[in-house]
């Protein structure tokens, strides 16, 4: 079944494109079928329908009910290891 | 033979310059072939699509906005086309291909002589730096002006990095990355001084609210495509427009501000993999705890205080805009990412509410009155890219409205001397309180 992966930042241009793209790699290396959705962080509540990980590109304290990610490390390049492995185990379970 | 070459690319026109720089570099640092030439159309796809999204929104609400001010006896007619519309120009002028070398060697050297802990590992983001570069060749007609005015906003960006860091760790909890970048790094000196001065008035500095909610409540007032409707119909109401033309205009401006983001999109991935070297470069260089790192702006737009300021400030741009004498400049583009301008003077601030209006206003004031001064450069870059063609002048305020473009240029160009110099004295001194706030907010850290 295809998952459902938003990817927010603050303009929905600059982080989030580098953050689901690399999103988008990880998975079809590992066979996973995701439908990304890359939008602002303030859209994120009108696209929560079927999400299963949400993942911003800046720090967000609210909670939305749906597995959550950091993925500044995709940004910075810090931990990202890290932060890959966390995406993948919520994703395959 | 290299100089009949140097004349191929030299005469290659705008749009299709940076797209070939991009592929003969991404080969140079290992992308393949294939993805290569992807990356260089994208950013020429991107390019030719911006062209035609500003010429209809410039031909559209320019002509609106024409009318509006003739009847209300106001000056508002010059259209800002925002960040996304002034990068893609920058972009598509012949200085931003050697911006990404100049930078990347200003960075290093500084790093090398132990002069910056900032490492850029940002491509996107060197547009504003080329922005500098490419006004200054407008204005003044000279290549060496344009070099130099890219190596100077480059240092300043770099030391920005080390300034801003202590908060970026500190309120925004994004331990060792730095935000040195546009106008939320360039305009938060501001924010110093406003703090220093509003500390020293009994009374007033013991003010503090937040609203936490407003957002959540409020949201969708911020969303793009509502920004777009509610300005395109607003301003063809008072233009004197029929109800059904005044809402097929806010309609229209509802597709630009939805439509912008999507094809700067394009350009944003044609630089990646050039991107993502570079990252790989640096990193493995200058990396561990004595270093920041320096990330795109939008890192610091989920913080709540940053979204609910972001959008006080969409209607009170326009405000401002509106009282500001003899201002031409009606802001649009900028609107719905208008937290770009006040994101650190949030963290300045500490979430202050009050004193981040009264910080942002200025800010605000500011930026609209050198947008007025830089809108003819803008234009003429725009023309020169080939991004806009019509006879409507254009503004920017993100980084036409920058103090260190607007100095740096003007150092060439000694118009309105007086604007320039309260301008420029006052940046200084703000300059100085934020080195002095950012020592003490270091050692507050340790």
């Amino acid at each position: 079944m295809k998952k459902k992966v938003i990817v927010a930042c603050g303009g929905a241009v600059a982080t989030s494109t580098i953050a689901a793209n690399k999103i988008m790699e990880l998975c079809s290396e590992y066979d996973i079928d995701v439908e990304i959705c890359q939008i602002r962080i303030s859209e994120i509540e009108s696209h929560l329908a079927g999400a299963s990980l949400i993942v911003t590109t800046t720090k967000i304290k609210r909670d939305y009910g749906v597995p959550y990610v950091s993925g500044i490390s995709f940004i910075s390049g810090i931990g990202e290891a890290q932060t890959r492995e966390t995406i993948l185990a919520i994703l395959k379970a | 033979m290299v100089k009949e070459m140097m004349n191929v690319i030299m005469n290659m026109g705008a749009s299709s310059l940076l797209p070939t720089v991009v592929i003969l570099l991404s080969i140079c640092l290992g992308v393949k072939v294939g993805r290569a030439i992807y990356s260089g159309l994208m950013i020429g796809a991107g390019f030719v699509g911006i062209g035609l999204i500003v010429d209809m929104m410039n031909s559209e609400l320019g002509t609106a906005a024409q009318a509006m001010s003739e009847r209300f006896g106001l000056t508002l007619n010059i259209v800002d086309v925002g960040w996304q519309g002034a990068a893609p120009m920058t972009w598509a002028s012949g200085i931003a291909a050697a911006a990404i070398p100049i930078t990347v060697i200003v960075n290093v050297f500084m790093l090398w002589r132990g002069l910056t802990k900032t490492v850029n590992i940002d491509i996107w983001d060197i547009w504003h730096m080329a922005f500098t570069g490419a006004v200054s060749i407008v204005a003044t007609g000279k290549l060496w002006a344009g070099i130099l005015g890219i190596v100077v906003h480059a240092v300043v960006v770099f030391k920005m990095g080390d300034l801003w860091a202590p908060w970026i760790g500190g309120y925004f909890e994004l331990t060792g990355l730095t935000v040195p970048h546009g106008t939320s790094a360039c305009m938060a000196p501001i924010a110093c001084l406003v703090d220093l001065i509003i500390e020293k008035i009994p009374g007033i500095n013991r003010i503090n609210f937040s609203v936490d909610k407003l957002h959540e409540r409020a949201g969708i007032f911020a969303q793009p495509a509502v920004v777009g409707g509610i300005m395109g119909s607003g301003v063809g109401l008072l233009a004197g427009y029929r109800p059904d033309g005044a809402f097929s205009l806010g309609v229209e401006m509802a597709a630009v501000m939805v439509l912008m983001p999507k094809i700067v999109k394009c350009i944003m991935e044609g630089l990646m993999p050039l991107s993502e070297s570079m990252k790989r470069i640096l990193s493995k260089r200058f990396s561990g705890g004595r270093f920041y790192i320096a990330v795109d702006p939008s890192v610091l737009l989920g913080d709540s205080q940053v979204i609910t300021a972001g959008l006080i400030f969409i209607p009170l741009t326009l405000l401002i805009a509106m009282v500001q004498p003899d201002n031409q400049v009606l802001p649009f583009g900028d609107l719905a990412t208008i937290s770009f301008f006040i994101a650190i003077t949030v963290a300045v601030h500490k979430g202050n509410l009050f004193r981040i209006l009264i910080s942002g206003s200025v800010i605000m004031y500011i930026t609209l009155w050198i947008s007025n001064q830089t809108y003819l450069w803008v234009t003429e870059l725009g023309k020169n890219s080939g991004t806009i063609t019509g006879d409507l002048p254009v503004a920017a305020l993100d980084q036409g409205g920058s103090p260190i473009s607007y100095i740096y240029v003007q150092l060439f160009e000694w118009k309105n001397v007086t604007g320039f110099v309260v301008v420029g004295s006052l940046y200084l001194v703000c300059m100085i309180v934020a080195v002095y706030y950012s020592h003490n907010q270091q050692s507050e850290a340790e």
